[in-house]
């Protein structure tokens, strides 16, 4: 049962859902919902992530039926179809996903007989269960991401120098454009071509032939199961998994041999390591001595706060004393996956790790640790920080402060712009 | 009957939600009956009323919330989490904190089964942990459609624990089109679970209700208020940062008038009925007319009109070379926009200060109130495009195309991608309101027109969605009739 939470730390299935879809190039969701959800999603999701607005279209621009009502009590299917022709009469896009809110998901509109009608007559139109009450952004990530693998992606040739690149929640991840670019980065000087389906170039049509791929790179320590068990059944892709985007020198190095070695790249690899930490290390040798050690907690979801955890206690040798995950890990193998990350340091010192997105309890966690000096996590902690003069960096969402680009929170470029964001001569 | 908090549904008035055409004829068949009901066949996001339930009460001292949805309904609670915080910050207020909103998370379960129990455990969680004098719950859709009985679970409640009031308020977005109908709910459960009981004893004359919407900065805050006081009159500024004590005054003040015209409108005509308390519904004091007519209109509830009279003839005398030049460059600008119903009619007001004219405008509801504007601005700019729609930013940007004017004022995201100079008159954080105020606004409405190099910059790249025979058809081609 989905828990009560105070100040959560996520949005709705239809929030995560058009997030993911509002991501894509040249295509419009349109929302089959009550009035209000196209700007509660947008508040909730990119206004908590990087404070931005997606760039196709956005924000009070989303088509909508706003359901009255009217449509309450009788069905909306009709006001729905007329949405429809009409979204296809002004927007000029590659594709529609017409999304479910609460109010179609409890009346039951049967969006699927209404869009079929379209997409019989040639228009590329689809329509995805993803009423708020389903879940949370995150599931409403994986019904986007499913829903693209059902509806778009098609056989293809597959090509041994193409990877995907999956996990990294857009317009939620307060780092995903960053991240994304980072990691195709240092893909791309291994020789390969990588396919995020998000990228600014990218597309339905890069999403369509994304089977040639020969590997799935998943960035996230558990969502995506499904969708990568389908991707290896309809097109032999298989998928390999790490626990969120590698920070730093270690995991980055690591990342990038486990990629290589499966790839029959394990030359290329090595020599990028070494060339992109002799990079790194030049200019953190000048910083020696700025940053002085700190006991620090991380707030956020799994896949930020076990990269940063890691990073800040093997590469900079601070002190782990608390790991808060904000997302809802629901099945017990991800956990362990989760904590196995977490405590597997290469230090003698451990985090307490603690599983929760309620604000209340994540500040009587933080109060276990009266001698930390540094908190990374979310806008909620400020509260707690500011109370304790204790040094604070947004690093995950939510985020209602720090307008982040293209910053990257990830591999090596990612982790000097951490560093700088950390530092503090208070 | 009495109002149910439900805008359409005002008995004094026609409400039109969706409309547009020529401002001299949208009066002219609004005043005749002669406008036919209509809707869009196609239209995009509203805003919808439970965000502004939420926003009107959301930085409430001794106060805690529960949102009785999923998820998602928590998403305008954040960005209202973030004016909270940035007005405590200018305020002073240190450490900064957040605003309690327990969310009850209604999954698939909760929507076959109900969602009462949980309820039940949020509003006793915002109990146990925040012993808040408050408790505010708001509905969602979800809530409302399968119906759960939340009075009574509030009502319970209450009678278990002792020195709360927990306070249930029906702002299911589905209700309305009109997303201030969500400031009604509010004042509505305000007056119900609060006001009901108090009688007033005692009025003091010195002091004036001051309904203040989340919107309004600090600074603007200070310069309302310092001009009330400059002629005598005490503000009790509610319900924004106020705390019970200063809900539980408001029967005992002389007058009351809000800055929004859309904000406790409707509760401040309850009040005239129940308290016999007087009320001034002018219009928002953006620029030195609408600041007149606003303060003139408090005034006069506040038997303070001489005072303000000769007030306003002093301003006057500083303001006036203080915006002289300002009014020599805007002259004769031609500006669209865009905004809710007080900002967008001040907005209108504001540029004839300045000389400019006013080529289309888009506002949310058509009502009696909004005709009174529309005729006065017809007075004033002549005939001029008039949108009634909840923002509706694929009508904007065809209007952009058709009047390709000198300034936009409203929300920039799709006008700036067309090149055209942008700026707004809906800061949270900075000056906009008031005498003093108007030279900083002033100055940045002049400074986007002659220095706009962002938005012709981002133009030359920048996208919009639509295609370009949508640019060319007409503007209200959706608005139907039936």
């Amino acid at each position: 049962m989905a828990q009560i939470v105070e100040n959560p730390h996520g949005n709705c299935s239809l929030g995560g859902a058009c997030a993911a879809f509002s991501a894509i190039s040249r295509v419009v969701p349109i929302y089959h919902s009550g009035p209000g959800c196209c700007l509660q999603n947008t508040a909730g999701e990119p206004s908590q992530a990087s404070l931005r607005l997606p760039y196709y279209v956005q924000y009070t621009a989303l088509p909508c039926t706003n359901m009255l009502e009217k449509e309450v009590v009788f069905g909306g299917e009709k006001k729905l179809e007329q949405e429809i022709e009409g979204a296809l009469e002004i927007y000029d896009a590659d594709a529609f996903f017409v999304l479910s809110g609460c109010t179609a998901g409890i009346i039951g509109d049967d969006m699927e007989g209404v869009v079929k009608k379209f997409r019989d007559r040639g228009a590329p139109i689809y329509a995805v269960e993803s009423a708020g009450f389903l879940g949370e952004s995150y599931r409403g990530y994986e019904i986007a991401m499913n829903a693209l693998l059902r509806d778009i992606v098609e056989p293809a040739e597959q090509k041994p120098d193409t990877v995907n690149l999956f996990g990294i929640v857009p317009w939620h991840d307060p780092y995903w454009e960053g991240n994304f670019e980072e990691l195709v980065r240092l893909l791309e000087k291994l020789g390969l071509s990588v396919n995020t389906w998000f990228s600014h170039e990218q597309g339905i049509d890069a999403i369509r032939a994304s089977s040639q791929a020969a590997l799935n790179i998943i960035v996230h320590p558990w969502l995506l199961k499904d969708f990568a068990g389908q991707f290896l059944d309809r097109f032999s892709v298989p998928s390999l998994r790490f626990n969120g985007a590698p920070l730093g020198a270690t995991d980055t190095g690591a990342f990038i041999r486990a990629v290589s070695e499966k790839l029959g790249r394990k030359e290329a690899g090595e020599n990028l390591v070494r060339e992109e930490e002799r990079w790194l290390y030049r200019y953190l040798e000048t910083g020696i001595g700025l940053q002085s050690w700190r006991r620090f907690a991380v707030v956020g979801e799994s896949a930020n706060t076990v990269p940063i955890t890691r990073f800040l206690a093997n590469d900079y040798s601070f002190t782990p004393d608390l790991a808060v995950i904000t997302d809802y890990v629901f099945r017990d193998g991800d956990k362990e996956r989760i904590t196995q990350s977490l405590v597997d340091l290469e230090g003698p010192f451990r985090p307490a790790i603690v599983w929760t997105g309620d604000q209340w309890e994540i500040n009587s966690a933080l109060e276990q640790f009266p001698e930390l000096s540094l908190i990374v996590g979310t806008t909620n902690e400020g509260e707690y920080a500011g109370k304790h003069f204790i040094k604070h960096l947004v690093a995950c969402y939510p985020n209602t402060e720090r307008l982040i680009y293209n910053r990257s929170c990830c591999g090596y470029r990612g982790a000097l712009t951490f560093m700088e964001d950390i530092y503090s001569n208070l | 009957m009495s109002y149910t908090g439900i805008r359409e549904q005002r008995m004094d008035t026609d409400t039109f939600n969706d409309a547009g055409g020529c401002s001299f004829d949208i009066a002219g068949r609004f005043k005749t009956k002669c406008l036919k009901r209509a809707d869009r066949t196609f239209q995009q996001g509203l805003q919808c009323q439970q965000t502004n339930s939420i926003m009107a009460l959301l930085s409430m001292e001794d106060s805690a919330f529960v949102v009785h949805s999923p998820l998602g309904c928590y998403g305008c609670c954040s960005a209202s989490n973030d004016w909270f915080r940035v007005g405590q910050a200018h305020r002073g207020h240190f450490p900064i904190r957040n605003a309690r909103v327990i969310v009850t998370n209604l999954d698939q379960q909760d929507i076959i089964h109900g969602g009462e129990q949980k309820l039940r455990e949020a509003i006793l969680k915002a109990w146990t942990r925040y012993k808040p004098k408050l408790i505010f719950i708001f509905t969602s859709c979800a809530s409302g459609i399968i119906g759960d009985d939340v009075d009574l679970v509030a009502a319970d409640v209450q009678n278990e624990l002792d020195g709360v009031i927990v306070i249930p308020i029906h702002c299911e977005g589905f209700k309305s089109k009109v997303n201030a109908s969500g400031y009604d709910a509010s004042f509505l459960a305000i007056k119900k679970h609060i006001l009901a009981g108090i009688q007033k004893t005692e009025t003091d004359d010195s002091l004036l209700n001051l309904f203040a919407p989340p919107t309004v900065s600090f600074a603007d805050q200070m310069e309302i208020e310092r001009i009330l006081s400059d002629i005598g009159i005490k503000a009790n500024y509610i319900p924004f940062y106020a705390s019970l004590e200063k809900i539980q005054k408001i029967p005992s003040a002389r007058g009351s008038t809000a800055i929004c015209k859309v904000f406790a409108d409707e509760f401040m005509k309850d009040l005239r009925e129940t308290y016999g308390i007087p009320f001034a519904h002018t219009i928002m004091p953006i620029g030195t007319r609408n600041t007149d007519k606003w303060l003139l209109g408090a005034a006069e509830v506040m038997g303070k009109t001489k005072e303000a009279q000769a007030y306003i003839a002093e301003e006057h005398k500083k303001i006036e070379p203080l915006i002289a030049d300002l009014r020599k460059r805007l002259e004769g600008k031609r500006v669209v926009l865009c905004g809710g119903t007080g900002r967008s009619f001040a907005a209108a007001a504001l540029i004839d200060d300045f000389g400019m004219k006013l080529a289309a405008m888009t506002t949310t509801t058509l009502d009696n109130d909004a005709l009174a504007d529309i005729e006065y601005l017809n007075g004033v700019h002549g005939n001029f495009t008039i949108d009634i729609g909840n923002m509706m930013p694929f009508e904007q940007v065809n209007m952009l195309h058709k009047h390709k004017p000198d300034l936009f004022i409203g929300v920039p995201v799709w006008a700036a991608r067309m090149g055209i100079p942008t700026t707004h008159v809906l800061d949270i954080k900075r000056p906009t309101m008031g005498y003093r105020n108007l030279v900083y606004l002033g100055n940045k409405i002049t400074h986007s027109l002659e220095n706009p190099g962002y938005n012709k910059k981002i133009a030359q790249y920048a996208h919009l969605p639509y295609k370009q025979s949508w640019y060319e058809a007409d503007t209200f081609k959706f608005i139907k009739e039936f």
